[in-house]
């Protein structure tokens, strides 16, 4: 996962990125929308990578964060008079005290004691949210929330998510690089040698959840632009599975990886579903294939065909 | 080589993706989107709402359409999803440019979707979905409801239990909004009919509860007059099949809203229990009248089947449709919705109006205690009392109050 | 409210016998699960699926054979047994290629069997609800002081300790059960003292899908046979194996009986929660017990 900089891959961020400037004013409005939920969606894949490719723990239960920033943002609007862009400077912190909470509780479990602890504990705050018909709208949810005009509109929130989502991508990609990168990875790969090389492994790994959780609230904001809603769901366990499909299908042992997943998924519900309603057959039958012929996923399938470099050492032994 | 080939490869992958087939050309007919949960539980009411859809629009197509037009539509699953549902819902509005919208059985969902055809000016014609809020609190302009509602359904129940002896209730439900919504509304309704009623207890257990045993004699337990049960969907079944097994109807009597339905009754058999007092919209044994005799004759023709409540929701919508449009005399939405407001048809159950204030059709409830009779393969609601429309439906100054205008 | 109110002596054991019945239910899921789990170390998600379609053969079969005494015993037997066919099927066909992946590999490759098999029932049996009638025999209520307590929930009570000791019987005492318990240990010394360790695991593969199987059998009559099944079900199975230590047949009991004896007395004591009990027991045991109560074989 680890990355040197270098220009090329600089240049061509830059380039992909000027071209998305673009796409409003080519593609009809539909696909517009689409773009927006696969920056938000492709957010929230790479969040959750940062814990499961990046540090190599079972975090069975991201959605919960990604709810909690799409709550916090939502409540933020419908129930105080506060401007609502302090709504999205809140949800990233709301997300992670959350994440810092359940961290906390969790991360003295290892594999997959934890991400059962972790869903446990999720599914209680999505107990707390489904049933709170007061003050969070119990299951029906919120809707019609209002946000500010400017990113309103189909463009607008276009525009909000993908410069949102290149933000949080660069940030995250330095911290990839960063030495607590590098540190969470040697704890991935090797738990008793990095606690005897003094790195406290359980501050790191909280340290990880709360960087995730964060990026997951920010694309829980995300989702409440493009949506102008938000409901229980957004926190239950198999959105949950559904993100973690597609860090793996995207390729988790690439940076980028999660979000060709995401793209591929809401594309292939998107699209296949107009032709038949047996789309999760299809996309079930689209995953085992995959899983038995490109195990490393698809972009990381890329990357080792034409790469060289030294980017496929960290797929071993687990 | 490297990196410079599968980035092209993949943005003309996404790229063909995106751009399959944009948009149906605006053809000479009347396009309908629906919305729909077609995967899970929920599909056996939804199935039905489609079918007799597509009966009377091929009906009405046959008679040459409507000012010239047909009418076409496509469906949409939505998994009993709400961001899957507004996802396709956006994507009906945006890349079909449907005319109308129709669904879903999701209260959730509708209401997301309500809040999006205000925005985009699309007519929402919701035909499950049974949340009071769709056309009291949360209601405009674009939304109206095909089909009964928690608060009318409450108010049937209340009527019925208010002249029936039983003073200490128990209360149990799905813990949703459904299930407390009835459950409220009957309780409102009861206190105000008959303030001598008290309430030992509630109990309510998670949606898709497998086993209701244990409620069962927790109820008992507490020893009350009558129980009220808010159960809906999935959950009718094995609740009739506990109270069955434990003799429960036999020693509490209970109402549950739709336990008469064809739903619920038909897979249990002759060992439902017998005795529960429930409500529905419909039933294609009631009532005995030409019309609805042939209604259930047509959809049994066309599908083999016997039209359940969902059939009479998707028959009248595409009915009220049809006619609206006429009346507007143009392809219009803003001339559709006003004609659409008051407006009135014959259906299989009798004349059904929209109320032009909160865009809910006032259906009538029909009130009855399942039984054995002969010539069924599964027990049937008997002793069937009418409750008119207009005695269901929530006052006017209810919704005001809900929508908080004066 | 008053809280407890309604707590009489008799009430809890009532309460207690049909949380046992339930706890049959669960453990036979779980310990199904917890075998794969230990041994091959595969977080089988499509067990839930496999607990579905037993109940959805059930139905058929009893159809079929005209319900009734005779079709209802066939039935408990043979939905089972084709459950246990079709996971060989999928174990030969696809998992022997897998066994070396990683762990979320393998779930999510379990999950997307969910997906298939979700699509295929919907295709086969359709969207209307089903319903097993139990033979007349089994219908009908016992009372247990002044509370009725269904017979066909003693049936399952008697049924559950006879599961567990035919698995403790299997695990044990032949000689299958003993291989299986080295190579969840260490696989690689299994294989080489010439034991087929791939036919070893086929065979414990296809004996926890028949538990899925013989779970969802059993349950059929209870409840309504309906999509969406696999889902309930899949959660409490990994969150009772999970508590009880996981690959622990004896942790899957343990963890049931926790499981349905909570829920049920729970709802007698706190009826308003009943939504949480589930997860708040496992954090509780987990907050405690961080490696599940039982020794787990990982």
């Amino acid at each position: 996962m680890i990355k040197k900089f270098s220009w090329k891959a600089l240049f061509l961020g830059l380039a992909v990125f000027v071209l998305l400037l673009f796409v409003p004013r080519y593609l009809p409005r539909f696909q517009v929308y689409l773009f927006a939920l696969i920056f938000a969606t492709g957010l929230l894949a790479v969040s959750l990578n940062m814990v499961l490719g990046l540090g190599g723990m079972y975090q069975f239960h991201h959605a919960v964060f990604y709810g909690i920033g799409a709550y916090t943002v939502a409540l933020f609007i419908t129930k105080t008079s506060l401007s609502p862009w302090l709504g999205f400077i809140a949800a990233p912190f709301v997300s992670a005290l959350f994440s810092l909470v359940i961290g906390l509780i969790c991360v003295r479990l290892s594999k997959l004691y934890f991400g059962m602890l972790q869903i446990s504990l999720g599914s209680l705050v999505w107990a707390v949210v489904f049933r709170w018909y007061s003050f969070t709208g119990g299951d029906d949810g919120i809707h019609g929330i209002s946000v500010p005009d400017l990113i309103s509109s189909t463009g607008g929130a276009y525009y909000f998510s993908l410069a949102v989502t290149a933000l949080c991508l660069v940030i995250m990609f330095r911290i990839v690089n960063s030495p607590f990168g590098r540190s969470f990875q040697a704890v991935r790969d090797n738990p008793e040698r990095s606690e005897a090389v003094g790195i406290n492994v359980k501050r790191i790994q909280l340290t990880g959840m709360v960087i995730a959780g964060i990026f997951a609230g920010v694309s829980g904001s995300l989702f409440v632009v493009i949506e102008g809603s938000v409901f229980p769901e957004l926190m239950f366990w198999t959105l949950s599975l559904e993100i973690i499909i597609m860090c793996l299908l995207g390729g988790w042992f690439t940076f980028l990886g999660p979000m060709l997943g995401a793209a591929i998924i809401v594309l292939l519900r998107t699209f296949v579903g107009i032709y038949t309603e047996y789309w999760t057959m299809i996309l079930g039958i689209v995953l085992m294939l995959l899983i038995l012929f490109l195990p490393q996923g698809v972009l990381g399938f890329f990357q080792e065909k034409f790469e060289t470099d030294g980017m496929k050492t960290i797929r071993e032994e687990k | 080589m490297k990196k410079r080939m599968w980035l092209p490869v993949c943005m003309t992958m996404v790229l063909s993706f995106l751009l399959t087939g944009t948009a149906a050309q605006a053809g000479n007919t009347i396009k309908v989107g629906i919305v729909d949960t077609y995967t899970g539980p929920a599909s056996t009411y939804t199935n039905d709402v489609r079918d007799a859809f597509k009966l009377a629009t091929d009906k009405i197509n046959a008679k040459g359409g409507i000012l010239g037009k047909k009418i076409e539509f496509v469906t949409r699953d939505d998994k009993f999803k709400v961001d899957i549902g507004l996802s396709a819902a956006k994507e009906l509005i945006m890349r079909e440019n449907v005319d109308i919208l129709m669904g879903t059985i999701n209260s959730g969902l509708t209401l997301a979707i309500s809040d999006l055809c205000e925005k985009e000016k699309i007519p929402f014609l919701v035909t499950f979905a049974k949340s009071e809020k769709i056309t009291g609190e949360k209601g405009n302009r674009y939304v109206f409801s095909m089909n009964e509602n928690t608060a009318m359904a409450g108010k049937a129940g209340a009527a019925g239990l208010a002249k029936k002896p039983y003073k200490k209730y128990w209360i149990s439900g799905d813990d949703y909004e459904y299930g407390h919504a009835i459950a409220d509304s009957v309780w409102n309704h009861l206190k105000t009919l008959r303030p001598d009623v008290e309430l030992l207890g509630q109990s309510w257990w998670k949606v898709g509860e497998p086993d209701f045993t244990p409620y069962i004699t927790a109820m008992l337990s507490a020893k009350p007059d009558a129980v009220i049960i808010a159960t809906g969907g999935a959950g009718c079944v094995p609740f009739l099949k506990a109270s069955a097994a434990t003799g429960f109807n036999k020693s509490v009597p209970f109402y549950m809203h739709t336990a008469t339905e064809m739903s619920t009754l038909a897979p249990l058999g002759l060992n439902a229990p017998e005795g529960v007092l429930g409500t529905s919209n419909y039933f294609y044994y009631f009532p005995d009248t030409p019309e609805n005799k042939a209604f259930v004759k047509d959809f049994k023709d066309a599908y083999g089947r016997y039209p359940k409540v969902g059939a009479l929701y998707g028959y009248i919508t595409a009915n009220f449709i049809a006619k609206a449009y006429e009346k507007a005399g143009e392809i219009n939405t803003e001339k559709f919705i006003n004609a659409l407001e008051g407006m009135s048809i014959g259906s299989p159950i009798g004349e059904l109006t929209v109320r032009a204030f909160d865009h809910q059709v006032m259906f009538p409830m029909f009130m009855g205690t399942t039984k054995k009779v002969e010539g069924y393969d599964y027990l049937i609601a008997t002793d069937i009392v009418t409750i008119p429309g207009k005695d269901v439906m929530p006052s006017i100054e209810d919704i005001k109050k809900a929508r908080g205008v004066k | 409210m008053d809280f407890a109110s309604n707590i009489t002596l008799s009430a809890l054991f009532q309460q207690t016998l049909v949380g046992l019945s339930r706890t049959t239910i669960l453990f036979i899921v779980a310990s199904g699960l917890s075998l794969i789990l230990g041994v091959l170390r595969i977080p089988n998600v499509a067990h839930g699926s496999l607990y579905m379609i037993g109940a959805f053969i059930m139905y058929s079969v009893n159809l079929f054979f005209g319900g009734g005494q005779a079709g209802f015993w066939i039935a408990v037997i043979l939905s089972p047994v084709a459950v246990a066919l079709i996971s060989l099927a999928v174990e030969r066909g696809l998992f022997q290629h897998l066994y070396e992946r990683e762990h979320l590999m393998l779930l999510l490759f379990t999950f997307s069997i969910t997906l298939v098999f979700g699509d295929l029932v919907k295709m086969i049996w359709g969207s209307d609800y089903r319903c097993v009638d139990l033979p007349s025999a089994f219908q009908g209520f016992f009372t247990i002081f002044g509370f009725p307590f269904p017979r066909y929930n003693l049936l399952l009570i008697i049924i559950g300790p006879v599961v567990a000791f035919a698995l403790w019987f299997l695990t044990n005492k032949t000689r299958i059960g003993k291989i299986a318990r080295a190579a969840a240990v260490d696989r690689e010394m299994v294989g080489a003292v010439g034991i087929n360790v791939s036919l070893i695991f086929a065979a414990v593969f296809v004996i926890g899908c028949f538990l899925a199987g013989l779970g969802g059998a059993l349950v059929a009559p209870t409840q309504n046979i309906r999509q969406g099944m696999d889902h309930a079900i899949i959660i409490e199975a990994f969150l009772i194996v999970i508590m009880g230590g996981l690959g622990n047949i004896w942790g899957a009991l343990l963890g049931a009986l926790i499981f349905g004896l909570t829920d049920s007395i729970g709802i007698l004591v706190w009826p308003q929660f009943a939504i949480v009990f589930p997860y708040v027991v496992v954090v509780i045991v987990l907050l405690f017990c961080p490696k599940g109560l039982l020794k787990s074989t990982w």
